[in-house]
Formats: structure tokens, sequence, C-alpha cells
């Protein structure tokens, strides 16, 4: 009795201070809404829709990254910050492909969606081949040792991914061809480019083709299983090296398609475009809830809007301080994220 | 090991022998250094490199100057890429302490002069920019501090100067881009409305800033003003999307093709039509800019450049012709090849004075800058120039250009007489 009393105010300390830390996200959250309202009112409907488009298709591109990052965060804890260069990958294995395939600028039509298609299958193989690679050499031999060994050979990795771009095709940006159809059209106020629904649509198929593997497959289930107890998965006969490498495959595949897609919709790569990029994934799968699938396109998709209406609707000088707010604001007040984390039982 | 170490013996001794042999074996009253400080590797390299070619070839051609041999030694300010005023502080500090070098022709970038100019100022160095073009580097403006942090005076810590340059600085560059956009169709484009964008550097906001605060002045709207993170923006799809929403004709972008300032060109096709104007400062008016616009890389696309085109100068056909033959690449010509020529010819005949002015003997660094700054009427292949006390050209000139067929060609150019001071 005594003792349940004792315990008593500290659960309620706990309890108020959650609350307190809750409340105050609500409000900020509530209070950029409103800022953002008070904008978005100022201008046409016209742009909101618009604005909202190029948010999604951003969204569903960073989306596609951050799931490589909180796949191998789910499975090994670690921070693949080689990521982000192997989604720059994409594009410049994809650059390099097209003339092969006869795809160039002004050549755009139906004949080229096959060829097109058949470059981002190579590309996204390309892509999962170099990340194997890299786990292979920079990450699995570590895997024993103290955390912070591996982060330093990712963050190592990165640079050496960057300085092979910029040594293979130069430190300028390439421009990379308009392939899509450039026609709009309206539905009532609102102007649609049908080179943003591609995008969102490549994007969102391919995500929830991934989601439903993860779900349903064999290797999917032995994903999971590794991720949640790496030893006990061991002992029911999966293979973990290999596991660990599918893992790496896949959400390479995905950041190349990722890298596709970008280059696509904003029409020129450069060595060092997945660095920044990279972390606002990131940022997103943070923000989702690390190890969380579903959290991590989800989180894409809200770092991608509100990117995208920082930047038109305030400046783009706001959008970082933003971002990488969120990041920290989730890291302190809600560190599981929004959907929550998947935190390996040990 | 034993053999490792001999044959580092062998090699510092070679390089000791070449060492000595480089000095005494020549003839002449000895050596004179002139180095260069641009960024010659990585993006910027499109503008760096055939800037510091024309600065080469011109000490290449004198040669020597009052008996003295010439040499010229090249550094290069770039890091990953882009132009860094820490490393070209370390430039300029290796230059200081080599005896031979009385001047240098750069830095090519404005905020790397901001660092450049006071290390070399407390040495002192002469300095001779061929395309810094921040107003604030030579005149104080009474909002340079506030928006640049900094002023004439304080880059200038012992009170006198010894920074100069060749270009038209951002007040001409802005507001004459302006002017062209508000003017009726034949003299100019008969706009109304523009969106200006920079890139959130001192040069970018400077001459966008010049450029939004003319074209108010002179009736027109600025509909939409932004800014843009070069290292994090690469998607310009909603600045594009809220430019359209606030009607604008057409957008000015205060930045460089090394800081992206073309990549929205490129992401207009669809959104607007072909016929969207997209103007800049001379950080546009390169190639990269033309490959990042891709299809959009049409007729609507000016830029000032603030040297004139030596290939309009009559008197300077020879050299030119010259030049191309030396190098005859399309990239060994770029907008400010032909100032960096002038710039190391200007130091030439400035070291020239300044051995006569000391009697035939080697002059003193600071003689070299007196005698800059009394640089009259030099026929350079971009014009007769005239230095003034603060750093300036007298009357410089701006050149427009207009994108035509895949290139950026001449238009006009004009001189902007009467800077203040």
């Amino acid at each position: 009795m005594i003792g349940a009393l004792a315990r008593m105010p500290s659960t309620l300390r706990t309890l108020g201070s959650s609350q307190v830390s809750n409340l105050i996200g609500l409000l900020i959250v509530a209070a950029a809404l409103a800022l953002t309202l008070q904008h978005v009112l100022q201008h046409s409907a016209s742009l909101f829709f618009q604005i909202l488009i190029i948010g999604i298709a951003d969204g569903s591109i960073y989306a596609l990254i951050a799931l490589g990052y909180t796949m191998v965060y789910g499975i090994i804890e670690l921070i693949n910050f080689a990521h982000g260069d192997v989604f720059t990958l994409g594009g410049y294995f994809s650059l390099a492909l097209f003339p092969i395939f006869g795809i160039a600028e002004g050549k755009a039509g139906f004949g080229y969606v096959i060829p097109l298609l058949i470059v981002a299958l190579i590309t996204m193989l390309l892509c999962g081949l170099v990340n194997i690679t890299i786990e292979r050499v920079a990450y699995r031999p570590l895997r024993n040792a103290p955390r912070l060994a591996p982060l330093i050979t990712a963050i190592g990795m990165s640079s050496v991914l960057e300085g092979a771009m910029y040594l293979w095709r130069g430190p300028f940006s390439l421009h990379y061809p308009d392939l899509l159809p450039l026609t709009r059209f309206n539905i009532g106020p609102v102007n649609i480019g049908v080179k943003d629904l591609i995008v969102i649509a490549f994007a969102v198929i391919l995500v929830v083709v991934f989601t439903l593997f993860i779900n349903l497959s064999k290797l999917g289930k032995a994903m999971r299983a590794t991720a949640q107890d790496r030893d006990a998965a061991q002992l029911m006969g999966i293979d973990i090296n290999r596991t660990i490498s599918a893992t790496f495959f896949i959400g390479a595949a995905l950041a190349g398609a990722g890298g596709i897609t970008w280059g696509l919709y904003i029409s020129s790569v450069d060595p060092f475009l997945g660095f920044i990029t990279g972390l606002i994934a990131f940022t997103a799968a943070v923000f989702g809830g690390i190890g969380n699938i579903p959290g991590a396109a989800l989180g894409g998709l809200l770092i991608g809007l509100i990117r995208a209406f920082s930047d038109s609707y305030f400046d783009s000088s706001w959008t970082e301080v933003l971002i990488f707010g969120i990041l920290i604001a989730t890291l302190v007040f809600r560190p599981t994220g929004l959907l929550g984390m998947r935190v390996p039982e040990k | 090991m034993v053999r490792a170490r001999g044959l580092a013996v062998l090699i510092i001794a070679t390089f000791v022998a070449f060492a000595c042999g480089g000095t005494t074996s020549s003839g002449s009253k000895g050596e004179i250094d002139i180095a260069s400080d641009l960024p010659t590797s990585g993006a910027d390299a499109s503008s760096g490199l055939p800037t510091q070619e024309g600065a080469n070839f011109a000490v290449t051609r004198a040669g020597t100057v009052r008996g003295y041999t010439l040499k010229f030694v090249p550094f290069d300010d770039s890091v990953n890429g882009v132009h860094d005023p820490a490393h070209g502080v370390q430039n300029v500090q290796a230059m200081i302490s080599n005896n031979l070098i009385l001047g240098m022709v750069g830095p090519f970038n404005s905020n790397v002069a901001k660092a450049e100019i006071p290390v070399a100022n407390a040495a002192p160095l002469a300095m001779m920019s061929p395309s810094n073009t921040n107003e604030c580097l030579t005149v104080t403006y009474s909002y340079c501090q506030s928006a640049d942090g900094f002023t004439a005076e304080s880059l200038r810590p012992s009170g006198s100067n010894n920074y100069f340059r060749v270009a038209a600085p951002d007040t001409f560059q802005g507001p004459a881009m302006a002017d062209f956009a508000l003017k009726a169709a034949p003299a100019g484009l008969g706009i109304t409305k523009i969106a200006v964008w920079d890139d959130e550097e001192t040069f970018g906001q400077g001459v966008a800033n010049n450029f939004a605060k003319e074209f108010t002045a002179k009736g027109g709207t600025v509909v939409d003003r932004k800014s843009y993170d070069p290292k994090a923006k690469s998607d310009f799809h909603d600045f594009l999307a809220s430019a359209k929403a606030n009607g604008a004709q057409g957008i000015y972008v205060g930045g460089t093709s090394a800081t992206g300032a073309c990549k929205a060109r490129g992401q207009m096709a669809g959104l607007f039509n072909p016929d969207i104007y997209y103007l800049g400062p001379d950080g546009i008016g390169d190639a990269q800019c033309l490959t990042d616009s891709g299809s959009m890389a049409t007729s609507n696309m000016y830029a000032t450049q603030g040297v004139a085109d030596a290939t309009q100068n009559p008197t300077a056909a020879t050299i030119v012709a010259a030049y191309k033959a030396a190098y005859p690449g399309a990239s060994n010509i770029g907008a400010y090849t032909f100032a960096g020529y002038d710039c190391a010819a200007i130091l030439i005949d400035a070291i020239g004075r300044a051995i006569d002015a000391n009697g035939g003997k080697t002059p003193t660094r600071a003689q070299v800058i007196t005698a800059l700054g009394q640089t009259k009427n030099f026929q350079g292949l971009t014009g007769v120039i005239t230095l003034n006390t603060a750093g300036d050209q007298t009357t410089p000139t701006l050149q427009f250009q207009q994108v035509q067929n895949g290139a950026w060609v001449f238009k006009s150019q004009f001189a902007v007489g009467g800077t203040t001071s």
C-alpha cells in the first residue's frame, strides 16, 4: 500500500511529462498548419493543388529511398549512409544505359515504354549488386564490432561512391533527357501534369509491391524474423547472411528506381545529389518510425509535402530548418516515430 | 628499406638540382612570377579554366618584362568542384610566402575575394580580378555592412587599396537587365511582371536585389521573390508553379551554373510555354547552363556579362586569333578569358613601370600596387582600361548575351561609366 502510494507520484510525473511533450508537439504542428493555411488562402486554389501534386511526387520518391534506410536499420541496426549515393548511382547507371537502348531526348513515345522499363530493371539490378558488394566489403566484417565502426565505414562508402561518380562523368550536373510526356490537363481549377502522375504511379506501385513482398513472401518472413531476433532466426534455419544481402539488394533496387524517377522528374543528376536527398529520406524514415516499412512510406510522403509547401508558400531557406527540425523533434519527443519503431527484442 | 631510402635521397637530389637550375641557368635579371587564383577544377572549371588560360597566354606571350623572366603560377581555389573561400585564403598565403610572386590574377568569385582581400592587403599583394562583380568589394555603400557583412574599408586593414578589377560591378549588372526587361519590344523584352530568385550567395543575392530594386523603381512588379540553398534544392517545380500562379512573364535568377541556377530552366518544359523569359547575370552565361536547360535552352534566355566582348574589338583581333590558335577547343574560351588576359597584361605593365620607378631593380610588392593604381588608358582586349583608386575601371563595359542555336552569342554592349569615388 505504502509502496503503491510512493510509486503513484512518479507514475503521474511520467504521465504528465509525456503529456506535456505531446501537447507541445501538437501546439507546434497546429501553429505550423494555421500559418500554412493563412498563406494558402492568400493564393489560388489551383496553386494549392499543383503544389500538393508536386509534394506527393517528391514524397513518393523520398519514400522509395526511405524504405531502404528503414529496412537496413530494421535488420542490422545500421544507418547506411551510402544509401543516398546508391540512389544517385541509379540516375548515373540509367543515363549510361539509355544510348544502348536507343533512348534519347525528343524520342519519347509509347514505343519507348518497354526499353525504358528494361533500363529501369537493369539499373535496379546494378544498384542492388553495388549495395550487396558494399555490405560484403564494408559492413559484414564489422557486424560484431561496436556500432560506431560500421557507421563510419558507411560514411566512407558514401564518399567513395560520390568520388566514383565524380571521376566517371565529371563534377558537372548532367542533363537527364525529358522522356515523360509534358502534356498537362485541367480538372476544374486543377492543372495536372501527366509527368507528375507517371512519377507518382511508378513510385506507389513499387512501394505497394514491395510491402506485399515483405508481408507475404518467404524471404520477407525471413527478413522480419532476422530483424526480430537474429540468433533465433538462425536456429530456425534461416541463412542470416543471405537474408541480410537480400535486404540490401531490395533496398538498393528501390533506391535505383528512385534515381531514375528523380532524374526523369527534375531533368538533371549530379554526383552529390544523393547526399542531401539521402539525408531528407533518412529524416522521413525516422519521422515515420525507423524500422517500420509503412512508416517510411508515410514519412516520405509527409516530408515531400512539407518540402513542397514550405518552398512555394514560404521560402526554401526555411525548408531545411523545418525538415531537420522535424528530425530533432521526432527524436526528442517521439523517438518511435509516427507509426512506432520496430525495436528488436534482445 | 635501405634501397628505398637511397631512392628517396636520389629523388630529392634531383628536385634540388632542378630547382637550382631554374634560377641560375637563365641569363635574365631574375624571375618574376605572376600567380592566379581561380576555380579550375570541378563544376566551376567551365568558367575558371578558360580564364586561367587567358592569363597564362598573356604571361607566355610577354615572356619577359624589363629583362626579367616572367613565370605564371596558377592556383586552384575549388574544393569538391566549387570555389571555396577558405581554400582561396590558403592559396593567397602560399603566394605571399613566395617572394617571386609580385601580383595575382583573381579571384573569380566575389565571396572568395571577400575572404582573400584582407589577407593580401596585410602583405600587401596586388590583386587583379577579371570577374568579381560584387559592388561592396570596392565601394562602401550604406547597405554593404548589413547585406554582405563587410565594407570596402573593413576588407582593407592596412588602410590602402591593393585590389583592382576589370568587370563591371553588380550595381550595373542587375539594373541593366531590369531596364532591358522593361523596355518595349525591339530594344528590350517589354515585360512588367517577373519572379526573382537568388542562390543565397554574396554574388547571387546582391545582383538579384539590385535587379529587383531597379525593376520596381521603373514601374515593374516583382511578383515572387525566393531564395534557394543550392546544396539542397534540386527540384524547382514548386518554385515554378508559384511563379506561374503569380503571373510571372519571366524569371530573373541571381546565381551561377555551379549553384544550379539553370536546373530550373530545364524543369520548365511543359509547365511554361517555351517563350517564357529566363534572365540572369554573368553566372549563367556559360555552357553548363545550356546543358542544364536541355530542350528549354531557347532564344528567350538572356545574360549580362561584366566585361566587353573582345571579339567585337577590332584592335584585339590579332591577339584573339593567336589565342584561338594556341587554345583551339570550344571550352577554351569563356566569358572571362580575355578579361583574364587583360588582368595579367595590366599586372605585367604595372610591374614594368614599377621596375622603372625603382631604377631598374626588382620592385617591392607595394611599388607594384602603386603602379597598378596608376594604370591609365591601357589598351586591353576588352577595351581601354583606366583604374581608379577604389579599384574599379572608370568606365566598365556591360555586355548582353542571348542564347541562339544552343550557344550564348553577343547581343549588345555599352559603357556604364561614372562609378562613384
